[in-house]
């Protein structure tokens, strides 16, 4: 502020220069109008700028004091307990991690290589993917008791030292469900829309079917998902149940960002296919829609960030508890809490002293996750177009 | 639907897929209306149970008692997102201003991936860090206010900002959305006119895009009025109208998912929370009209 100040100082001593080029009433006006103006463009620059910060700061804090409890690897081994598929879950786990930072080292080093010996090569690339799996796998082989038992054992309601080994997979396990609905029902109705609807009336009421579902709270769902497969069809507490429900509610988001990038695609390379011979399905499954998949993935992606990130409609659906028996159980029809659900659980109804480490430890895990599908998105989202490989492979 | 299908005169595996995509796109639509059905029968239900007007102007939630009187789940849920909107909507707007038409060009990207980051952010995590970082502070605020003998602060103030918080970064994409596709041959028009950055900003690009910047609103009042879990961490959860915004009250979706659990299907108990998210079914599709009718003649995103 004291600048202003200044700078209004400054321009009242310049004041009699100018004041011979304009009349004094205009000069005035502009000087007061071009003040105003700078006060209202810093206070709109300082209001963003603590809204970037806070954001910011807020994400970096989060991870940085929650990931204290998740990086600190432990130097003994945990013994496995004799919770059924905790090795193979160890194993995965292990395996995700070093694949993630493996990857992100290899970006690091081809970058360099790309630096110093000027554009990257196909066969640079190749290795680094052969060298990434390599790391992986070494890295889940040799420190598959080493992980953080954070990360692996199971939760506790009421003792210290409870972990959020089944909320991972939970969590994850819940991602592919619900994409076993998303993709193929999202993907059918986007290209309907986009290239085959022929009824208008049809088409306007999926729209307003979209949109509305698009606007409905994520506990309406969870009433809804209730009320048909916990009661009327008996199932109970069910991942399937939670999985279908989170597939509903990603339907919107799916079909619409499918169809934006299912109407990019040029329509010269739908009309060579026509005009070559294709029918309109065949130029739509082999032409459309391999131009189109990045765009489709990064849908994808987001859809996987929401059901990462949902809670209420999963409290209502697949329940708050993980049992000892089913932790790691493949069986869709076991309830089960996910790392979100499990925030909100250990702060409402946990009795457990250390629930303050365990959810700065859980949602630094969430934070994680929906920060790696974000750069997932994005990433994917610029492989699109001409220069993606899909579109390579197709047009080959 | 038929159409459709006797169009496709090239085997019938053409027809196949074509049926496939035309279920998928029905399946959406039956979908929702199976939705809007359940929920509107047993909401129905329980209207019919409790009366309308008892249901929407009774003060008193006592499901013990069999007393189901919503207004102050509906009071709260109202007064908490307009709270969030003046907390969090506000400032988002004037931040995505600044950041198209003020800001050095190498901040936009940067600014909008951090919003993209902060927007995905699960509300669960937004509703711990309230719990634990804004109540104290908002009961230290209630003591300086009312004295020692305040409660803590749990309530709507806290519900207010921390839905603010949650909303903003939504808000703001949205806005930023909207501000920057108005063409850019008008900012260049604008400029040659003489016209200062600030003045092109409030002149010629808010009048071009507050429909969006509406919609984006709009939008961020039917997240905050349908937040779940967040809100229910740091409202308190009394089931009766708030003597001031730092005594715990309640709003529909937390009464709704804390209630659920006890109520036995098919009861009263279990109708009313049905016909109480019927509520915030209205308001979605206020929300839903009220942007059709901003953009109609537009595509929107």
């Amino acid at each position: 502020m004291t600048g202003l100040v200044d700078a209004r100082a400054r321009r009242a001593e310049n004041g009699p220069l100018e004041a011979a080029a304009t009349s004094p009433r205009l000069r005035r006006g502009m000087r007061s109008g071009r003040l105003l103006e700078e006060v209202l463009g810093r206070l709109l620059a300082t209001i963003a700028i603590a809204i970037a910060v806070l954001y910011g700061g807020g994400l970096l804090y989060l991870v940085a004091h929650g990931g204290s409890r998740l990086v600190a690897f432990t130097s003994f081994a945990t013994p496995l307990s004799d919770v059924d598929g905790e090795d193979i879950m160890r194993f995965v786990l292990a395996g995700g991690i070093f694949a993630a930072l493996a990857w992100a080292a290899g970006i690091v080093i081809r970058e360099v290589v790309a630096r110093v010996r000027g554009g990257a090569s196909r066969s640079a690339d190749r290795v680094a993917h052969v060298a990434t799996g390599l790391a992986a796998l070494s890295g889940a082989l040799a420190f598959r008791d080493h992980l953080p038992r954070f990360l692996i054992s199971l939760p506790s309601e009421t003792r210290a030292g409870g972990g959020i080994g089944p909320e991972i997979f939970n969590t994850v396990y819940f991602a592919f469900l619900s994409t076993l609905v998303t993709l193929p029902v999202g993907v059918g109705a986007a290209l309907y829309m986009a290239r085959f609807a022929k009824q208008r009336r049809f088409v306007a009421a999926l729209r307003m079917a979209l949109d509305t579902l698009a606007s409905l709270p994520s506990i309406v769902y969870g009433l809804f998902g209730f009320l048909v497969f916990v009661v009327e069809m008996k199932l109970g507490y069910s991942l399937f149940a939670g999985a279908i429900v989170l597939a509903i509610l990603n339907l919107p988001l799916m079909v619409g960002i499918t169809e934006e990038s299912l109407r990019a695609v040029p329509r010269e390379l739908e009309e060579a296919s026509l005009a070559l011979g294709a029918t309109p399905v065949q130029t739509a499954l082999r032409v459309t829609v391999p131009y189109a998949w990045p765009g489709i993935l990064s849908a994808l992606v987001l859809t996987i960030g929401r059901v990462f990130a949902e809670s209420a409609p999963l409290i209502m659906t697949a329940g708050t508890t993980v049992s000892r028996g089913t932790a790691y159980s493949l069986d869709p029809f076991r309830g089960g809490e996910t790392l979100a659900v499990h925030l909100w659980y250990v702060n409402s109804a946990g009795l457990a002293p250390d629930r303050v480490d365990v959810s700065a430890g859980t949602a630094a895990a969430l934070v994680v996750l929906i920060l790696l599908t974000n750069v997932l998105a994005t990433r994917l989202a610029r492989f699109g177009g001409a220069a993606g490989t899909r579109m390579r492979r197709a047009t080959r | 639907m038929r159409t459709a299908v006797v169009a496709s005169d090239r085997g019938s595996k053409e027809a196949a897929v074509r049926l496939v995509l035309v279920s998928c796109a029905g399946l959406v639509l039956l979908t929702t209306v199976a939705m809007l059905l359940f929920l509107g029968h047993a909401g129905l239900n329980g209207i019919r149970e409790v009366g309308l007007v008892p249901l929407l102007s009774g003060l008193l939630w006592k499901p013990e008692a069999d007393t189901y009187g919503g207004l102050p789940l509906i009071f709260g849920t109202f007064v908490s997102a307009a709270g969030a909107i003046v907390v969090g909507a506000v400032p988002a707007v004037l931040a995505a201003l600044w950041t198209t038409e003020l800001a050095p060009r190498s901040a936009r990207s940067v600014y909008r991936r951090t919003m993209e980051v902060a927007a995905a952010v699960p509300s669960v995590v937004y509703g711990w860090l309230a719990l634990v970082y804004l109540v104290p502070q908002m009961e230290k605020v209630a003591h300086h206010l009312r004295g020692e003998g305040a409660t803590g602060g749990e309530g709507l103030a806290s519900a207010a900002v921390l839905l603010g918080i949650m909303i903003a970064p939504t808000v703001l994409l949205l806005s930023l959305d909207s501000l920057s596709r108005v063409p850019s041959a008008l900012r260049d028009a604008s400029a040659a006119l003489g016209a200062s950055p600030w003045q092109t900003a409030t002149r010629v690009i808010l009048p071009g895009g507050w429909r969006g910047i509406v919609v984006a609103v709009f939008f961020g009042f039917a997240r905050a009025a349908g937040e779940t879990m967040a809100v229910q961490m740091v409202i308190g959860g009394a089931r009766k109208l708030p003597e001031n915004a730092f005594t715990p009250t309640t709003t529909i979706s937390t009464q709704i998912v804390m209630d659920m659990q006890n109520a036995r299907p098919g009861t009263p108990g279990s109708n009313v929370l049905f016909a109480m998210s019927l509520v915030l079914l209205v308001v979605s599709v206020v929300v839903v009209l009220g942007t059709r009718w901003l953009t109609r003649g537009r595509r929107t995103a």
